[in-house]
């Protein structure tokens, strides 16, 4: 093997490195993401509630199920409830970009045992078995179903100022 | 001094306190499709054909289910600031209304109260929103599924500004008033959402209308004539198309038909507000944003006399010639 074949190898070594560091550190950042929860539908809800399932992350499955509790309540605000099971979609209480436009609200409201607690009855409490947990390499990913309540959640979003009411302006 | 004090005050406060814009009534009214399916429509020759005319008050006062469904729309709006317009009390006050015309007369000459054939043919049921409501229940097999669709018309610019649609999950169980309530339940957000959405164009970008300017036979000047206005000599449909780019948000508005007789505007967007001549801010609707240009066209150098006519809420007409 030539020293040319060597340096060839060395370099090769490197760049492949950097790349699987920047994807893990990508991978790194999606786990610890505010934003990275899915939620599905359950079908409709009692009046105000909406019945929802949340995937949440976390290093045990105590803390993810602790997360999903918080993504349930977050889910509502920022991304909306998909359709399903015969539920139309609902559209979220503010954009996307909620958290970004009121972050001092909102890092209040979901500290930890935060008012968000207040708007949320599960229905199938206690860290989740079988199919709704997941070890991953990081901790865990988990589901829990959960009631939230929409409209009690809306009002008092209103109320604070965060929310638009639908008779604004009249 | 006291005095003046208190008359400063009360100044103060008066112009410091701003109007807010025109709410939105807004109604559930049956589709079409709905009151010819079940049975509720009256049939009319018109011209030599037959058509079916919605009857609104056979349905509200045979079918339960439509009730159900519109008293629990009507509790959602209501807890969103939008109280429902009844449909059926609607009705009902129209009837009164038209019995209590026919029988007043003045106590000293007797006179009966004026009316023209136009009043009396426009005398129904309005609102600014109509919720055009629709729903099949189908049987498959041993299941039910509901079909739901609710439309939110503006009454305005006839535009559909809101809508949820769907089929609910099958139930074999679930009997059909569970079922519409389900319904509504799971479409009220999404609908409201739109209509919020729209709310906030509004406020953004001006309410939208429709002004129509038209000529009485017989007028003296058509929508052709020349008017010199500073210095620059145009058709008067240019003066006024001039004068809408000038007064409406943005200078938003479309022609959608010019000739010497008619100019016809559309999605006109006035603003929402306006200031009074005592500098507080009031609601601005269409008839008001129309008597403005009135105004415009009774000054030098046109003086034209002109007749405002309201038509439907969204709509009006200016006709120039004479009242």
């Amino acid at each position: 093997m030539n020293t040319k074949n060597i340096i060839l190898i060395v370099l090769s070594i490197v760049v492949l490195t950097s790349i699987n560091g920047q994807s893990r550190k990508d991978l790194k950042a999606i786990y610890h993401s505010q934003y990275s929860y899915e939620v599905m539908c359950l079908g409709v809800g009692q009046d105000g509630t909406k019945a929802i399932k949340v995937w949440s992350y976390g290093k045990t499955a105590e803390i993810a199920a602790h997360n999903a509790k918080r993504d349930a309540v977050a889910a509502v605000i920022f991304k909306g409830v998909p359709g399903g099971n015969g539920a139309a979609p609902t559209p979220p209480i503010l954009g996307i970009d909620g958290y970004e436009k009121n972050q001092t609200f909102f890092d209040e409201f979901f500290k930890a045992g935060g008012m968000y607690l207040g708007f949320i009855n599960l229905t199938a409490d206690g860290v989740p078995s079988g199919a709704d947990r997941i070890k991953t390499d990081k901790g865990f990913k988990v589901a829990i179903y959960a009631s939230v309540n929409f409209d009690a959640l809306r009002k008092y979003l209103e109320e604070q100022g965060i929310a638009r009411r639908l008779d604004a302006g009249f | 001094m006291k005095k003046t004090l208190i008359l400063f005050v009360i100044t103060i406060i008066c112009a410091s306190v701003s109007g807010q814009a025109k709410k939105p009534t807004i109604m559930v009214v049956p589709s079409d499709a709905f009151c010819i399916s079940k049975g509720y429509f009256t049939t009319v020759n018109l011209n030599g054909s037959e058509q079916k005319i919605p009857d609104f008050k056979k349905a509200m006062q045979e079918d339960s289910q439509i009730r159900l469904v519109i008293t629990k729309m009507g509790s959602i709006m209501s807890d969103r600031g939008f109280p429902l317009k009844d449909l059926e009390q609607t009705l009902k006050s129209i009837e009164t209304e038209s019995a209590e015309l026919a029988m007043m007369a003045s106590k000293s000459s007797g006179a009966a109260i004026s009316e023209s054939p136009i009043d009396i043919l426009r005398r129904t049921a309005k609102a600014d929103i109509i919720m055009d409501l629709d729903y099949t229940i189908k049987r498959q097999g041993p299941s039910q599924i509901i079909t739901f669709n609710l439309r939110g018309l503006d009454a305005y610019s006839n535009k559909q500004v809101a809508a949820a649609a769907g089929v609910g999950a099958p139930s074999s169980f679930a009997t059909a008033d569970l079922l519409l309530e389900e319904a509504v339940l799971s479409h009220m957000d999404a609908f409201n959402g739109q209509l919020s959405k729209h709310f906030e164009d509004m406020f953004t970008n001006g309410r939208e209308v429709t002004v129509v300017v038209r000529v009485w036979a017989g007028a003296p000047v058509d929508l052709e004539e020349d008017f010199d206005v500073n210095g620059t000599t145009d058709m008067l449909s240019i003066h006024i198309e001039n004068w809408m780019a000038e007064n409406t948000v943005s200078g938003r508005f479309s022609t959608s038909d010019a000739t010497e007789n008619v100019l016809k505007m559309e999605q006109v967007r006035i603003p929402m507000m306006y200031k009074s001549s005592s500098g507080r801010e009031m609601a601005m609707d269409t008839r008001r944003f129309v008597s403005n240009l009135s105004r415009y066209l009774a000054n030098a150098p046109f003086n034209i006399e002109t007749k405002i006519y309201q038509r439907g809420l969204g709509e009006c007409w200016l006709i120039i010639g004479e009242k």
